[in-house]
């Protein structure tokens, strides 16, 4: 079981420069994440979320606030984290084996413990047979489960996923959905997913931060207090699923009161026509 | 139907033979120029068991793999650099763009100045002919490597000796691959060529053309071509099947 | 570091942030970064170039090697502007060009004709492609000891010569530009009732224009290398012969101006044709 990290972020702000003059990105943004949480983003594009992805995985650089993993400040890239992109981005010159193996190329161990490690993640996403496969040999769904493969083999304390489903057809979708939470839960890692598709944010999440654009900011977090594994068809479920969806909506709406229906009597409900 | 294609390839070859035997059987042309087949055949026969012969082929390709390997090693690294880094490539790419502008055998009298008739003139120039073609097939693989891959890379913390050869090298082999290939061709031509230009009587299948060419002896002259046609297709064939292998990766269309 | 993010090159040798101890290493290579910006294209690629002068300049000067194996940059434009005032540059530019043109029109028609003809014949195709792509790997130089003996050391030769390395380059691109056209296009002809002189000229040669261009190109790019050999081995004219003559004579300066010369061509021939090619096709869109 790896280590599960806790990740604090604190007052981050990122600012591009467009033709000289500042662009925020990220304005002001705090999260503190529990050690094995499972935190959904969601935010229309635009918002930054796939930017702070990028800042918690190190590809970015020159923000101002800090990021802290288990207390250490975040600088660069480094093997404690790992990230899924909405991209397999698996060498093709390499087989589904091998691909895992990039993901422990550079950490310490023997090579033994590496090819158990690898072994036992390419049976962990259920493509236990497929070693030997190339990635132009892979469906969609299959590829990226093996870069789900990549990013655990070397036990990082904190998985990001930067809207992994996104390029995959429905069906392959809601059915990775529900392996990515048996993953997370067997390797009782801290995850951080980040869609535009509210019911997977909250069929997955055991929050919602919910960002809006220009600049990034978290408007409001929500708690997804349900059971695992999730009913999607649940009332409580869809109640707290509109109540994330109403604040993508244009005009302000405040939240759902209870996930009870009211009914009104019946008789009043009766006009006459004349 | 496959049958009749390939009878059908045959027929404008086994045609110009036949015309060819006929105008010498029947004398209407001085066969001293323009010999006959039998002749070629005969001393194609007489060739072929001379070791002499063999001694030259061997030369020959073996100045061709030497000059065409440093030269690719070159080009790979030349290539690379220039797509890596793109300040080298804006200092050296402009004169490396112009030079290409010389045409190849314009280069052989100044190397022949400097390094004389022998093998190390012959090496120098067959290197350069190869690393033209190496290099930019290594630059284009260079610059196809994509952003994503590049950030896959970070992330997994690829030291610098790991993008190289783990990353960018892979990536780039089929371009790198086209270039070789294109590469080879070229060596082989340069091989040809300076063993012409730069003749010293030594050893080479193109000395072996001079000899005929000096006594006059057309046949000699015909079979040494044709050797240097089967061994330049000879090479091209296992240069093809190399690069299958190596790039058995890639999805086949 | 204020290099934005996106502006770093895909396949940054350092990855962000850099260790103390490195920092100053990177500041200098991002200054060194600045200045090749800075001074833009054209400049920084003529630095190497003035270096490689300052450097030539300094050896001959200097004598650090002998002066038949290195002539003195000043001699090499003296020489070139002898060759120019004295109009033995034209002459010779004139003998080399001819042969070319000449070239490329024998040869350019036999290979248009033979590449229309494979591509639309198919019983030609069944016929003569073997041969043909058999005959097409044989190097251009080895065809030259047997023409020497057949046609001498004359123009023949050399334009027969240069013809064969153009006709292969022309046949293999009209082929393939011819086979690459979308059969949508020529059933829009069909539907439309083209007849053959119209198809050719509103269908076939449009669509197959860019691989026809590309193989111009190829040829005249082969041609002027054949030429160059042609004339190193056997000719009394031209500019490839100005360089045999100067090693000859032992007159590396000519060697040298004989080099810049072919490389000017060289330059402008392929430039041209590039712009050339970019003003016809106006109407692709590349993908990049």
């Amino acid at each position: 079981m790896a280590h599960a990290g806790t990740l604090e972020i604190k007052n981050l702000s990122k600012h591009y420069r467009v033709k000289g003059r500042p662009l925020a990105v990220l304005d002001d943004v705090s999260l503190a994440i529990r050690p094995g949480e499972f935190v959904s983003i969601v935010g229309a594009s635009g918002c930054g979320k796939s930017t702070l992805l990028r800042l918690l995985i190190g590809l970015e650089g020159d923000y101002q606030g800090e990021i802290l993993l288990d207390g250490q400040r975040v600088a660069g890239t480094s093997l404690d984290r790992g990230i899924v992109f909405q991209e397999h981005r698996l060498f093709p010159w390499l087989t589904v084996e091998q691909n895992v193996a990039v993901g422990v190329l550079n950490a310490p161990g023997g090579q033994a413990e590496k090819r158990t490690s690898v072994q036992e993640h390419i049976e962990l996403v259920g493509l236990k047979g497929f070693e030997t496969a190339y990635p132009h040999q892979l469906s969609g769904g299959m590829s990226q489960r093996v870069a789900i493969a990549r990013a655990l083999v070397s036990r990082p304390e904190v998985l990001l996923l930067d809207e992994p489903f996104g390029a995959l057809d429905a069906l392959t979708r809601s059915h990775l959905q529900q392996e990515l939470e048996r993953i997370w839960r067997a390797e009782g890692i801290t995850a951080i997913l980040v869609t535009h598709d509210v019911e997977e944010a909250v069929a997955l999440g055991d929050r919602v931060v919910i960002m809006q654009p220009r600049p990034g900011r978290i408007k409001r977090i929500v708690d997804v207090p349900l059971p695992r594994p999730r009913e999607r068809g649940s009332l409580a479920f869809t109640a707290i699923k509109d109540d994330v969806l109403g604040e993508f909506a244009p005009a302000p709406r405040s939240a759902l009161k209870s996930p009870s229906i009211e009914r009104r009597p019946p008789a009043l409900d009766w006009q006459f026509s004349y | 139907m496959q049958m009749n294609i390939n009878l059908r390839a045959w027929t404008v070859p086994a045609a110009l033979l036949a015309f060819w035997w006929t105008l010498t059987a029947a004398g209407w042309v001085d066969t001293r120029l323009i010999v006959p087949p039998g002749n070629v055949l005969r001393v194609a026969g007489t060739t072929l068991i001379d070791p002499v012969f063999w001694q030259a082929v061997l030369f020959s390709a073996a100045r061709d793999v030497s000059g065409f390997a440093s030269g690719a090693l070159g080009g790979i690294a030349l290539g690379v650099l220039l797509g890596t880094s793109r300040w080298a490539e804006r200092l050296i790419g402009p004169t490396f763009h112009a030079l290409r502008q010389i045409s190849l055998f314009a280069w052989l009298p100044l190397l022949s100045t400097w390094l004389g008739y022998g093998e190390g003139a012959k090496l120098v120039f067959i290197a350069l002919s190869t690393l033209y073609p190496v290099t930019l097939g290594a630059f284009e693989g260079v610059r196809a490597v994509t952003r994503h891959h590049a950030e896959v890379a970070r992330v997994y913390c690829f030291t610098r000796q790991q993008i190289l050869f783990r990353l960018i090298l892979p990536a780039a082999a089929p371009q790198i691959a086209t270039g070789l290939t294109l590469g080879l061709v070229s060596a082989w031509v340069a091989t040809i060529g300076s063993e012409f230009l730069l003749a010293n009587w030594g050893n080479g299948l193109g000395n072996i053309i001079i000899k005929g060419r000096a006594a006059f002896n057309v046949e000699l002259i015909i079979v040494g071509m044709l050797a240097i046609g089967i061994v330049g297709s000879l090479l091209n064939h296992v240069a093809a099947r190399i690069e299958r292998r190596a790039l058995h990766w890639q999805p086949r269309h | 570091m204020t290099v934005a993010s996106h502006d770093a090159p895909v396949l940054a040798w350092e990855s962000p942030p850099p260790l103390p101890q490195q920092r100053w290493v990177a500041a200098a290579r991002t200054a060194l970064r600045i200045a090749a910006q800075g001074l833009g294209r054209t400049t920084s690629g003529l630095v190497l170039p003035l270096l490689v002068l300052a450097l030539w300049t300094t050896a001959s000067q200097r004598r650090w090697v002998p002066e038949q194996l290195l002539p003195a940059p000043a001699l090499v434009w003296q020489t070139l502007q002898e060759l120019w005032t004295s109009g033995d540059l034209i002459l010779h530019l004139g003998y080399s060009a001819s042969r070319v043109g000449w070239s490329l029109g024998i040869g350019g028609s036999i290979g248009l004709a033979l590449g229309f003809g494979l591509a639309l014949s198919r019983t030609m195709r069944a016929y003569l492609l073997p041969s043909f792509n058999v005959i097409s790997q044989f190097p251009v130089l080895g065809w030259v000891p047997l023409l020497i003996i057949f046609a001498g050391i004359d123009e023949a030769l050399k334009i027969s010569a240069i013809s064969i390395a153009v006709v292969v380059p022309v046949t293999l691109n009209t082929l393939r530009g011819l086979e690459n056209i979308p059969p949508a296009l020529l059933e829009v002809g069909k539907v439309y009732r083209f007849s053959p002189p119209q198809l050719l000229w509103r269908v076939l040669l449009p669509a197959a224009a860019p691989s026809l261009f590309t193989g111009l190109r190829q040829a005249v790019m082969q041609a002027w290398v054949s030429l160059v050999f042609v004339e190193l081995l056997a000719s009394s004219e031209g500019v490839g012969y100005l360089i045999v003559w100067g090693r000859q004579l032992a007159q590396p300066d000519l060697v040298a101006a004989g080099m810049i010369v072919i490389g000017a061509i060289g330059l402008l021939l392929d430039g041209g044709l590039g712009r050339l090619e970019r003003r016809l096709q106006s109407w692709r869109r590349p993908a990049y």
